[in-house]
């Protein structure tokens, strides 16, 4: 009688211990696994220069280096950007590549507009399509000014049309 | 539930063989010395689930080896903890199978009919040892490459065979990526399977043959005398 | 099969039926000891972590490599034995070691189980456990022979980047590197931390003019960096007298370069290794900080003016 309680007793002892262990490594496990879900990015903000470098009215095409960590691999990349800065000292910055297919378009001097080389597309020194077959005006990066230093986001959000 | 159980898949059979087979009793402190084997099992259980986890953020290059093993232990959630659960492991795992070893050796169980669990269980120990000198490497911090370097050129002092001995370890005739991926292969993939097949022999045969009692005094008429 | 075999198992046959079943009574122990591990092993994880050093650097001399404890015993056997004799600790005797383990059964073949009928082997054990507890004692106990190095995290961050940015190919340090830029650890050493940001987010906004590049580093690269700069100087300027100093007090049994003495360590390096207020406090009173060391403190044979001249000294010694 006195030994099948010890019995019992002792199951449910190896229950209660093998439920710790198990609740011990799998939520270490589990820590581990789901760990992408809360683990903080790098935003990513490069500075390229004094922001008081630039001429209003012109846009002008930058080169930056955009060095970002890639979980604990720091990866290089060569990127560029057009930058107009307005009279008021605002900022805008362009995404490089054409809304319609990502070809590299430039700034005509002549006809003050941007042009693509691919399918002729046309847009105004603010983004707004002129002519030309793209869906939408162009795509700008996400620009601040910190200490008369110009940082952008070289992630591209939608221009509007 | 149980009854579908046991008529498609025999668990029963098995249960009783691997659950309810009879110990020898062992009275006293004596019967905790008989944990160290399963403890050791325990240990590389745990040692298998860290391992998993940190593989899935460890790179075996020398570029990005050290980084990491850092962002295992900086960034990742529980990565310190899963590491130092592997790193403390690891300790655990040589102790213990020390002490096993040594309650096996003191207690004479190796001796007739257990000879064949105790190759096996050597075999076992080697692993471990195996396992703790390709694991040291892998952070690729200044111990890891040194211990390393002096671990190699140990082997390198073997006649005739040692240098090509540790060329072969090294993968070439200087340490660097080629013995940390020859390092990683071996602690991830070659050990591991070696050390579940002995495993899987050496608790065979600890079954088979039952676990040993406790040795008696041969005064006390338990052994005998006629060899 | 010889008579004790039969009775053997006749004998372990009735054993195990006086027996308890494995499950729950042997698997109780194992779960309860098993938990008492887990719960160590996170207590340790935890409290403890895992150790890591610095990255590798296989140009480092000033590194003491030292294995795990447990594999200490076979670094220390090593010591015991002259050069030509070296294999024979390296592998003869761990090899005969692992193929006594293999053949022990064979070797041990007796009916008698309990250590004390056993003396021989019972001897053996205790002897060889012994030898290995004794050399792993001696492992760890033995000085090292190179002074430790405790980097702080940060400035071996920065000499990692110095050299992946192969920024010595326009710097000098230590009087080695490209003559393109200043030499850093007597200019750049001695900058404010915010003045030496702004430099590496951008060489133009503090320094017009400047040919260095924009680097484009991220913020703890930049953190590591100015740390490495900063380090740089030693523990300040020091005087005329300090190598005197060093003539007179410390060079009967240390050198720098090609002057001293050779009883104890070569400071040639030590400012790589040791910053100022480390070495004003070994040349205070080193046995606090070394207690095998054989230096006499200089507390009062310097004054502390001496000492710290002495030790930025010391700290500007680098490689």
């Amino acid at each position: 009688m006195n030994d099948a309680h010890d019995d019992g007793l002792i199951r449910k002892a190896i229950g209660v211990l093998g439920a710790l262990i198990m609740a011990v490594l799998g939520s270490a496990g589990l820590g581990f696994l789901l760990s992408p879900l809360v683990q903080k990015r790098d935003e990513g903000w490069v500075d390229v220069g004094p922001a008081d470098a630039f001429k209003p009215g012109t846009p002008v095409q930058i080169q930056f280096v955009e060095r970002t960590r890639d979980s604990w691999s720091v990866t290089e990349k060569r990127s560029s950007a057009w930058v107009l800065a307005l009279d008021n000292g605002q900022i805008t910055v362009f995404d490089p590549r054409c809304p319609h297919l990502g070809c590299p378009f430039r700034w005509n001097i002549l006809d003050k507009r941007f042009q693509c080389p691919c399918h002729t597309a046309a847009f105004a020194a603010d983004g707004a399509v002129i002519s030309g077959p793209s869906p939408r005006a162009l795509d700008r990066f996400e620009s601040k000014i910190e200490d008369n230093r110009l940082l952008i986001l070289p992630r591209p959000t939608q221009g509007h049309s | 539930m149980r009854e579908w159980l046991k008529s498609r898949t025999g668990f029963e059979a098995i249960w009783k063989a691997l659950f309810e087979r009879a110990i020898p009793e062992a009275k006293g402190p004596v019967a905790w010395l008989y944990v160290l084997g399963s403890a050791s099992l325990f240990v590389f259980i745990v040692q298998f689930t860290t391992g998993c986890l940190l593989a899935m953020s460890y790179a075996p290059t020398p570029d990005h080896a050290y980084d990491s093993v850092r962002f295992i232990s900086d960034q990742v959630l529980a990565g310190r903890l899963v590491r130092g659960l592997h790193h403390w492991g690891a300790t655990f795992m040589v102790v213990l199978v020390a002490l096993h070893f040594s309650r096996v050796y003191f207690m004479g169980a190796y001796k007739f009919p257990r000879e064949a669990t105790w190759i096996t269980g050597v075999c076992l120990l080697l692993l471990v040892l195996g396992f703790s000198f390709t694991g040291y490497l892998l952070p690729w911090d200044q111990k890891a490459y040194w211990a390393t370097a002096v671990g190699t050129n140990i082997a390198a002092q073997a006649p005739v065979i040692g240098p090509s001995v540790a060329a072969v370890l090294k993968g070439g005739e200087e340490m660097g990526a080629a013995t940390l991926t020859r390092f990683y292969a071996f602690h991830v993939l070659v050990l591991p399977a070696l050390t579940a097949l002995l495993i899987a022999c050496h608790l065979f045969l600890v079954i088979w043959h039952g676990i040993t009692e406790p040795p008696a005094r041969e005064e006390d008429g338990a052994g005998d005398r006629r060899l | 099969m010889s008579q004790w075999h039969e009775e053997y198992l006749k004998r372990y046959k009735r054993a195990k039926q006086d027996g308890k079943p494995f499950f729950p009574y042997t698997v109780f122990k194992d779960t309860v000891f098993a938990t008492l591990l887990l719960l160590a092993l996170v207590g340790l994880a935890l409290w403890r972590g895992a150790p890591l050093e610095e990255l590798a650097d296989p140009t480092d001399t000033s590194y003491n490599p030292r294995p795990e404890w447990y594999f200490l015993f076979l670094f220390q056997a090593l010591k015991l034995f002259p050069g030509s004799l070296e294999a024979v600790a390296a592998v003869l005797i761990p090899g005969l070691i692992v193929g006594a383990l293999f053949l022990l059964p064979f070797l041990d073949r007796g009916p008698r189980r309990h250590p004390f009928d056993r003396p021989l082997w019972l001897g053996l054990g205790v002897l060889a456990a012994g030898v290995w507890g004794w050399l792993t004692w001696a492992g760890i106990t033995s000085p090292l022979t190179n002074p430790t190095v405790e980097r702080n995290p940060l400035v071996s961050e920065g000499l990692r980047l110095y050299r992946i940015l192969n920024c010595s190919y326009c710097h000098k340090i230590g009087g080695k590197g490209g003559a393109v830029g200043p030499e850093l650890d007597k200019t750049a050493a001695n900058k404010e931390a915010a003045w030496l940001e702004r430099h590496f987010r951008d060489p133009q906004s503090v320094s017009p003019g400047s040919p260095m590049p924009k680097l484009n580093l991220l913020d703890d690269e930049i953190k590591g960096l100015v740390a490495y700069m900063q380090s740089l100087g030693g523990g300040g300027p020091y005087s005329d007298q300090a190598p005197r100093l060093f003539a007179d007090h410390c060079s009967a049994c240390h050198r720098i370069g090609k002057d001293g003495g050779d009883t104890a360590p070569d400071l040639s390096t030590i400012g790589s290794a040791r910053d100022k207020a480390y070495l004003r406090r070994y040349i205070q009173s080193p046995s606090k900080l070394n207690p095998d060391s054989s230096m006499p403190s200089y507390k009062d044979q310097l004054s502390d003016v001496e000492i710290e001249d002495l030790a930025r000294y010391l700290a500007s010694q680098r490689e």
